[in-house]
């Protein structure tokens, strides 16, 4: 496959295991979490991919692997046709500059010595962009793309709200003129009234910058707002993936559906969000077998204990990992 | 008959390097026996301190209650000496709080923790106490209780911790339930099954309960009766339908069109603009004037009474009444 096919990202196969280990002096692995485990999907250019899940599914860790900060267990990882891994360094650091994350905590990702200015500078002076004239100006130009005053470049990040702070972390991402931006919640640590300003100046950018988005949250309301597409990871696997519309309008896969049943509505009296999805997330070092789903899904059946479902479409550009939707030829099919 | 609880003109201060502050200011409700209240707001509202007063719970220093009274079946918890008031907590008013993990101790069980609350309240022997942490496991649904009795919290996921919590807070059938953000940490399908589990033991204990969140949706499906918040004081308060449907006040409307909901097919949502004002550089008259679509310069003029102004809703906002402070009728929210 190459950049042709308009994708600007391919994810195959792609998996993480911590391992978990015990022993102080020796350590010896007795086991491995499995945050991600075997996932594939793609970007286009200019799409939003939302990503969703719940705590522990490895929706956070897929991003994270995309942008390089971990590495994966195994799978591959292509950026405009091009494999990630077996770069030289040189070529790695270049294709940095393609791809920059926003994360969740506005607090925690800025230093708190340096000044705003040195903050959304840093990745330009760690690629050597230009001079210090030209990147002053730049700077400038990014405070102002972000909503931010150029004087608020010699402030320090305490003295700013929640709502700036993610927005100077949004002007740094911005810096190198990137092509794809991981976001990791980046909206969930903000007051409703501040997430809706935020997540219109994404949307603005992605329009005016021809961003490329993966959009990692917990909140099917904010996805829904900024997505194209939507994933819907559940214990380290994607078990459905749909244009945006599709989903919202027919999920498939039991635990989508029970994710949006659980969603309280701010309208009163109009529905009532219910526990359809029972029980706790099992461990991620010992899933379940079969489908992963099985344990609190209300349509289990005996061969989802023993049959891992596939992810297989189940109409136009919707795909659902489930034996209800998707019925197991059993001669054909691998028992897990 | 008086209500349960009744809050009048509550001010609580907090003493800071810049000087002291009103996090809570002029806010006064009712709350009738096995009523179920919301107060909403975003982060610095004063809904939390305002839970807080009513515990006595504010850290002081560097807070304190400065005005205003906490009747709670009529006697004014703000003069109790500090023993009685040892009583109430836990016992007629109970309180959860959003982290269970950190309200929980980790070095005692699960059982030794819903034993401690009992005994403090009840002269129970330590089989009979243990049977009651049992029976209260049992209620709040957590598996296999006998067994969980003698675990400790960081065994238990976080939906479970919670359970404990409301285990520990129930256990001495309070009247009075004050949750704060009981949910917010927790996963959708976690928080659907916590806040099942609330509203069945609410209808079967009878208890009252005030449910202070940030979250419209856990409000619009949980509540009877609406406290909007906003910079420390009551923006609006009415019944839950016409608080979503028909919201008097302009914040309200605002923070409405800011949630990006499920059942929303609009392409932007309304923004609310600016920040919520600092403590010590308050405006002149409303505080949310700055923010507002709909201020003119009247609204510079003076803090806005809460104004009645349809039977039963109330909002802090002079828009309705022709910009001019003369309210048809001025009353504390009832």
């Amino acid at each position: 496959m190459s950049a042709a096919n308009g994708q600007l990202i391919e994810v195959e196969g792609l998996t993480k295991h911590f391992p978990i280990t015990q022993g102080l002096i020796f350590p010896r692995e007795v086991g491995a979490v499995r945050a991600v485990d075997g996932i594939d999907f793609a970007i286009g250019r200019g799409e939003t991919l939302g990503l969703v899940g719940e705590s522990g599914c490895g929706k956070s860790t897929t991003g994270r692997m995309l942008i390089g900060l971990i590495p994966p267990s195994r799978g591959a990882i292509r950026f405009e046709g091009q494999p990630i891994g077996g770069r030289d360094a040189e070529a790695l650091q270049a294709m940095r500059r393609e791809m920059q994350i926003i994360f969740q905590d506005p607090f925690g990702s800025l230093n708190p010595r340096m000044t705003v200015r040195d903050i959304v500078a840093e990745p330009l002076v760690v690629h050597r962009w230009r001079t210090r004239a030209e990147r002053d100006q730049r700077v400038r130009e990014l405070l102002e793309v972000v909503g931010l005053a150029s004087y608020h470049g010699e402030r320090y990040p305490h003295e700013f709200s929640g709502g700036q702070r993610q927005r100077i972390g949004i002007a740094r991402a911005l810096a190198l003129r990137p092509k794809f931006i991981i976001c990791d919640e980046p909206v969930s640590a903000l007051d409703v009234s501040i997430q809706a300003q935020i997540i219109n100046l994404m949307q603005d950018l992605q329009a005016e910058l021809g961003l490329t988005y993966l959009f990692i949250s917990h909140d099917l309301g904010v996805v829904k707002h900024i997505a194209d597409r939507v994933a819907v990871m559940y214990l380290g696997k994607i078990v459905e993936i749909a244009d945006k519309r599709r989903l919202y309008a027919s999920p498939q896969h039991p635990y989508t559906q029970g994710l949006m049943a659980s969603i309280p509505v701010p309208r009163p009296g109009l529905r009532r969000a219910r526990a359809v999805v029972r029980g706790d997330v099992p461990s991620p070092s010992a899933p379940p077998p079969g489908c992963r789903f099985h344990t609190r899904c209300p349509h289990v059946m005996d061969v989802c204990r023993r049959l891992e479902p596939q992810l297989l479409a189940v109409g136009p550009r919707q795909a659902a990992a489930c034996h209800l939707v998707n019925p197991p030829d059993e001669r054909g099919a691998r028992a897990s | 008959m008086p209500p349960l609880l009744s809050v009048r003109n509550l001010r609580t201060e907090f003493e800071a390097e810049e000087g002291a502050f009103a996090a809570v200011e002029d806010v006064s409700f009712d709350l009738g026996e096995g009523e179920v209240l919301g107060i909403v707001g975003e982060s610095g509202s004063g809904k939390s301190v305002t839970a807080l007063s009513i515990m006595r719970l504010i850290p002081s220093p560097p807070g304190r209650i400065a005005r205003g009274q906490i009747l709670f079946d009529g006697r004014d918890l703000l003069m109790l000496p500090e023993r009685r008031m040892r009583d109430i907590r836990g016992a007629a008013i109970s309180m959860i709080f959003q982290e269970p993990m950190t309200s929980l101790n980790p070095v005692f069980t699960v059982g030794d923790q819903i034993m401690e609350t009992v005994r403090q309240h009840e002269r129970l022997g330590q089989r009979a106490a243990r049977a009651k942490a049992l029976e209260m496991l049992d209620k709040v649904g957590i598996p296999s209780p006998a067994q969980r009795l003698d675990e400790y919290p960081h065994q238990l996921s976080g939906g479970m911790r919670q359970r404990v919590m409301i285990a520990i807070a129930l256990s001495c059938n309070p009247r009075l339930l004050l949750a704060d953000e009981p949910t917010t940490a927790l996963d959708v399908t976690i928080q659907a099954q916590i806040l099942e589990l609330l509203r069945e033991l609410q209808a079967e204990l009878g208890m009252a309960v005030i449910l202070i969140t940030h979250d419209l949706g856990v409000v619009a499906e949980f509540v009877d009766r609406v406290i909007v918040m906003y910079a420390g004081r009551v923006a609006e308060a009415a019944g839950v339908h016409p608080t979503f449907e028909v919201p008097l006040h302009p914040y309200t409307e605002g923070l409405l069109g800011s949630i990006p909901s499920l059942d929303d097919e609009r392409e932007r949502l309304q923004v609310i603009p600016g920040v919520v004002p600092s403590p010590f550089d308050l405006p002149p008259g409303c505080r949310y004037a700055p923010r507002c679509p709909y201020a003119r310069p009247a609204c510079d003029a003076g803090e806005p009474p809460l104004i009645e102004l349809r039977p039963g809703h109330y909002a802090a906002c002079i828009r309705h009444t022709g910009y001019r402070f003369e309210p048809l009728t001025e009353a504390a929210a009832s």
